[in-house]
């Protein structure tokens, strides 16, 4: 899995990928952690910049972050595990918890509200017969509602893993499930970006 | 459709004309479209022209708040001999604004070209682009930009072979509204909680890595080259004089054409949402627009002939914001869309100060109430109230942000909350 | 104070009061120079840090169009400022319902109750009913050390704790978790707090959101009574306060003195003060008067008279034999000053005294304050009165063995060692054994008298700290039984020996040891006040 990056982009890399992997041995003594680590430190005067970087190169390799990670984000950048630990529960995108193959973020926020997003996340809930964040039972799917995702002309929009899915109405809910289902990797369609 | 919509309408797509094409992304494409010109010209001038130049626009932050953004640059201290910084505010989070990320997924050099001229008007050595975390796709486009700026010698050393450096990094957020008011960032991207801290020091004075630091909104960022290179008097060809220039407006809600325009400031704003946005799909009257992202004050369907400038829409007793108007049509739940946008507030609430933390969620819970059918109009008084202790009383304006829609609903759709009171007590009280 | 040369001071008006402060002095500071305190949460003087975060100091200037947090608002001349307009108190109140939203009110079994700045605002503004109908949000309860609970629902956030950890302890161990009305003070999963000086959380905690398991459900402030003390635990004297409730310490308190210890005192000693108040006492007076030649006889109970008499009378026949003492480091100056008269007097020029060793622990940013590693209140002031440091007693009682296990004919006097560790005959060849102690270990059953005195927390007294600051403490219990100050039952024995006056009243005791002793030349019992003065210099 190892890539030479750009270290002016190696903190910006998605926190969601479909393969979920585990890190082979300590973090930041794989060939990846190293480069990432060191790419990371070289782009801000002190080392805790490096640290929402650093969490984001976890979930993107492993999909969650669990405390044993963060003790060694810790470790990596002098920082303690609890002063981690209270980053990663600030944001909301670190995945303290396992999630599903495709998760999916159902945005309910006052545009996709008016367009129907709340039928959209009930939709999402059923076809995929789960509660909201919780792991289905095939191991697929987690299911939660999101705040604005930035898109809001193309209500509702719905997040699956990296990819925005725009444009979805309750109807389109089964097809686009089913799609998830049967595809390896995380979005069945892309943005209209892509 | 995300690239700007044609309309009948005069569009002025100046900033935006190149969005939609897939090659304006590449490095080549983009020089092929005059891309990069405008730094070039820049290396000639010494920051203060720079800043002068765009003062002289008036060009004001593009973020929400307004600011004149040459101002804001001329508090950088000149000569201090500490590092300076550039942060890009990209972390584009106010429910209605989706623009930011438009410029980004198609026009990457854009923003780039951008960042670096507002770097060497304000002595930065390093620019910061803050992505919000959720935008994969396109911190992706970004940062191949990036990487090609790099290679092509337009970031890094010797920027275009002068004397001058600059490096460009890209910093992804991680989910935090918050992270988009300018302390919050900073503060998150030194790796802290993205917590807004109390001023002073301001950011031109000790801002990221205790450092002088301007933050400025993408949108800002990528208007910078085109006024470089066509001077202050084009640029106010358009506008008013207390708004020049263009202007991109997310639309979103109840409306038909949906998405991202550029027009010149001043149209009525019901031009936009009827004339350009093709009006409610139901095809019923509109019944109140939020219409400049949901921290601005709702107008009602019978308000909408204000001139979409700063200073137009503040007299209509809401903001421009980010120029993103939500619109609702007549059969909306007024107070469904009320809780659901105190409801965002209280969710990115970072929790330092007592009226934001504990008064946002206390907002959502009384409107949860009065939504299923146990409200009395005693609550509208406390929420009134509630209105006056949130504004003004805390370090950053997310408290004051749910009080602006909140007390305009009130103000504007009284009876929507009467509505769904119970009969015998509204006439009680 | 002054700032790149500018202005030493600036003169504002606060309440309506003229009043010059230092520049750079906060509004929260000049205010309280015109007796005006403005009600705070995250500001606390003894932390550096001033997130503005509670929003409870906002307060009106005149010419500014919002309130200003008066805990940074540096203080400027020609201010003014009003920290007690209709707006100011409005929105003051206004932060108290907030708070109150989710506050589970369980104030009858909170241990902060009577003592709880929430409590105490919501008093002073009138916020005496809430319109919240809404159901509140439940977190629980959580550990954060070994001794300390969290009760996450009364926490209001003001981040004093995690703020006194990172910025005075240096020790990022402490955070908040999560954000929002969700926020919550947390340590790392499964870690709890492991810092020698984390007890202060609980201090700075302004609500009862952090608790000392050890006090949870014991005694409601109200049932308490403070006592102005100084630590025994090591030589740097913490300036605490003893509360008591039944004559029992439930809780020590660090008292701010800016010389010693600031705001702050390390857990050893906070938990050795507690424990100094538990264990067996020596209650009464005992003599060994019924014993004919060969025949040593029982010590038996007496009243204080009969004992004192029959001491002074023991004395008195002895002349000037010679001997032994050995002294403890943990008495007070003048219980020390007198036994060195007694000692004179029985010409007995050798004392000894141990110091128990323990670990050391340092506050990095408060310099004065650190655990030291001699575990006694009072090594200076047992070195000023003669006492000879020794490594080991404790080992076979006799540092050397004329002076430690007396010998007869001679003189052994013994203040308040336990003698841990000495022989079972120790002290029965002396001619003449006094024990006077607070306790009565096994070591002093050769013992011709034993005398039973009060400990530091049962009278009043002076010790001299490891700089020779010389800090007041005061008698927080009463003493057991008969057990009286070790320096009024000294100058009684004295006296009747024709030595100075019977002393009722510490401040004769002192002022009588000032006026002998060279280094506490000079020093008043008033003039020492409740911070303490240094000893002189030249003296010492």
């Amino acid at each position: 899995m190892s890539r030479r990056i750009h270290p002016a982009v190696v903190g910006a890399q998605p926190f969601q990928l479909t393969a979920r992997e585990t890190f082979d041995g300590p973090i930041f003594e794989t060939a990846e952690g190293k480069h990432r680590l060191e790419a990371a430190l070289s782009r801000y005067p002190t080392k805790q910049a490096a640290l929402l970087p650093m969490l984001g190169f976890v979930q993107s390799v492993k999909g969650w972050i669990e405390p044993a990670d963060m003790v060694e984000v810790a470790e990596a950048l002098d920082l303690t595990p609890a002063y981690v630990h209270s980053i990663a529960t600030f944001y909301t995108m670190y995945s303290k918890h396992p999630v599903g193959r495709h998760f999916v973020q159902v945005c309910t926020n006052i545009s996709c509200h008016l367009n129907r997003a709340e039928e959209v996340l009930r939709g999402f809930l059923a076809e995929t017969g789960t509660r909201e964040g919780e792991i289905s039972e095939d191991g697929e799917f987690t299911v939660i509602e999101a705040e604005c995702l930035g898109a809001c002309g193309f209500a509702t929009v719905v997040q699956v893993n990296d990819r925005y899915l725009e444009d979805v109405t309750p109807e389109r809910v089964p097809e686009i499930v089913a799609g998830l289902r049967g595809s390896r990797d995380g979005g069945s369609e892309a943005g209209d970006g892509a | 459709m995300s690239f700007p919509h044609r309309s009948d309408l005069e569009v002025t797509t100046r900033l935006s004309r190149h969005q939609g094409e897939a090659e304006a992304r590449t490095l080549d494409g983009w020089r092929a479209r005059g891309g990069y010109e405008a730094l070039r010209r820049s290396l000639d001038m010494s920051p203060a022209e720079i800043t002068e130049v765009v003062k002289d626009s008036g060009l004001r932050g593009r973020g929400g708040a307004g600011f004149p953004t040459g101002l804001k640059w001329s508090f950088m201290p000149k000569d201090d001999g500490k590092p300076h910084y550039l942060c890009c505010n990209a972390d584009e989070s106010e429910p209605g604004a989706f623009k930011d990320r438009e410029v980004i997924r198609w026009t990457p050099h854009l923003l780039i070209e951008g960042c670096l001229i507002a770097s060497r008007a304000i002595g930065a050595e390093h620019a910061y682009i803050y992505v919000r975390g959720e935008f994969f796709e396109e911190t992706q486009v970004l940062n191949a930009a990036v990487v090609e700026a790099y290679e092509a010698g337009l970031a890094g050393e010797g920027i275009l072979g002068s004397s001058w450096s600059c490096d460009v990094t890209i910093h992804a957020g991680a989910g935090a509204y918050i992270a988009g008011e300018e302390t919050g960032l900073m503060n998150s991207l030194m790796g802290n909680r993205a917590e807004p801290w109390a001023k002073p020091p301001f950011p031109a004075q000790a801002g990221a890595f205790g450092m002088p630091t301007t933050v400025n909104n993408v949108e800002t960022l990528a208007a910078v080259p085109m006024i470089l290179e066509n001077g202050a008097d084009w640029y106010r060809q358009w506008g008013s004089e207390q708004s020049p220039g263009t202007k991109l407006w997310s639309c979103s809600g109840h409306l038909v054409r949906p998405g991202n325009y550029e027009f010149a400031l001043g149209l009525p704003l019901s031009d936009i949402i009827f004339d350009a946005c093709g009006g409610t799909p139901s095809g019923k009257p509109v019944k109140a627009v939020i219409p400049g992202g949901s921290s601005t004050a709702f107008l009602s369907g019978d308000e909408l002939d204000c001139a979409t400038t700063y200073e137009g829409l503040a007299e209509a007793g809401s903001a421009l914001g980010t120029a993103s108007p939500i619109v609702m049509d007549e059969d909306t739940d007024i107070v469904a869309a009320m809780r659901r946008i105190a409801q965002f507030y209280a969710h990115e609430s970072c929790g330092q100060c007592v009226q934001c933390r504990e008064g946002t969620s206390w907002v959502v819970r009384i409107l949860q109430r009065i939504e299923a059918g146990d409200g009395r109009p005693s609550d509208i008084d406390t929420l009134y109230e509630l209105c006056e202790q949130m504004t003004g009383r805390t370090i950053c304006v997310l408290a004051d942000s749910v009080v602006f829609p909140l007390e305009s609903s009130l103000d504007k759709f009284r009876a929507d909350y009467e509505a769904l009171m119970k009969p015998s007590l509204v006439a009680a009280g | 104070m002054a700032e790149n040369g500018a202005k030493a001071t600036v003169t504002l008006t606060i309440d309506g009061v003229e009043v010059t402060v230092p520049s750079g002095t906060r509004v929260i500071e000049a205010a309280e120079h015109v007796g005006v305190v403005v009600p705070r949460y995250c500001y606390h003087p003894g932390i550096p840090s001033r997130p503005a975060q509670c929003r409870m100091c906002l307060v009106e200037v005149e010419g500014r169009p919002k309130l200003e947090p008066s805990c940074t608002l540096q203080a400027a001349d020609d201010m003014v400022v009003n920290t007690a307009s209709d707006t100011a108190r409005t929105a003051r109140q206004s932060v108290i319902e907030f708070l109150l939203v989710n506050h589970p009110l369980d104030c009858p079994i909170c241990d902060a109750a009577g003592q709880c700045m929430l409590q105490d605002y919501a008093y002073v503004t009138n916020q005496l009913e809430s319109r919240v109908d809404e159901p509140k949000r439940i977190m629980g309860r959580d550990r954060i050390s070994d001794d300390i609970l969290y009760f996450a629902d009364r926490c209001v956030i003001c981040t004093r704790c995690v703020r006194f950890m990172r910025d005075v302890a240096e020790d990022d161990s402490l955070i908040v978790a999560q954000r929002g009305d969700k926020a919550y003070i947390d340590t790392f999963p499964g870690r709890e707090l492991d810092n020698p000086f984390q007890g202060n959380i609980v201090d700075v905690c302004p609500v009862g959101a952090l608790v000392h398991e050890d006090f949870v459900f014991k005694a409601r402030s109200w049932d308490m009574d403070a006592t102005a003390s100084v630590c025994p635990g090591c030589p740097t004297g913490c300036n605490v306060t003893i509360d008591t409730k039944e004559n029992q310490i439930v809780r020590v308190k660090p008292r701010h003195n800016a010389a010693v210890n600031s705001w702050w005192m390390c857990d050893y000693g906070r938990n050795h003060l507690v424990m100094t108040n538990r264990g067996v006492r020596a209650e009464v007076p005992l003599i060994r008067d019924g014993g004919g030649d060969g025949d040593r006889g029982d010590l038996r109970p007496v009243d204080w008279a009969t004992a004192l008499d029959w001491v002074a009378e023991k004395i008195a026949a002895l002349g000037s034999p010679g001997g032994s003492a050995v002294v403890s480091p943990d008495a007070s100056n003048e219980n020390l000053f007198y036994v060195r008269r007694l000692l004179d007097r029985l010409a007995v020029a050798d004392a000894t005294f141990q110091v128990e060793q323990g670990e050391t622990a340092e506050l990095p940013t408060v310099p004065t304050l650190k655990l030291r590693a001699d575990r006694a209140a009072n090594v200076a002031g047992a070195g000023i009165f003669g006492g000879r440091r020794v490594d080991a007693l404790r080992n076979g009682a006799a540092a050397d063995g004329s002076a430690g296990g007396g010998s007869a004919g001679r003189a052994l006097v013994v203040l308040d060692d336990l003698l841990e560790g000495a022989p079972d005959d120790f002290g029965a060849s002396a001619g003449f054994f006094l024990y006077v102690g607070t306790r009565l270990p096994g070591a002093a059953r050769n013992a011709d008298a034993v005398l039973p005195i009060a400990t530091f927390a049962e009278m009043d007294g002076t010790f001299t700290n490891f700089e020779g600051r010389v800090q007041r403490f005061h008698q927080a219990l009463r003493p057991p039984g008969l057990a009286r100050p070790g320096w009024m039952v000294l100058s009684r024995v004295l006296a009747r020996l024709g030595d100075g006056e019977a002393v009722n009243d510490v401040r004769t005791a002192f002022e009588r040891m000032a006026a002998e002793a060279p280094p506490f030349a000079g020093l008043t019992w008033d003039g020492i006040g409740l911070k303490g003065a240094p000893a002189a210099e030249a003296n010492r």
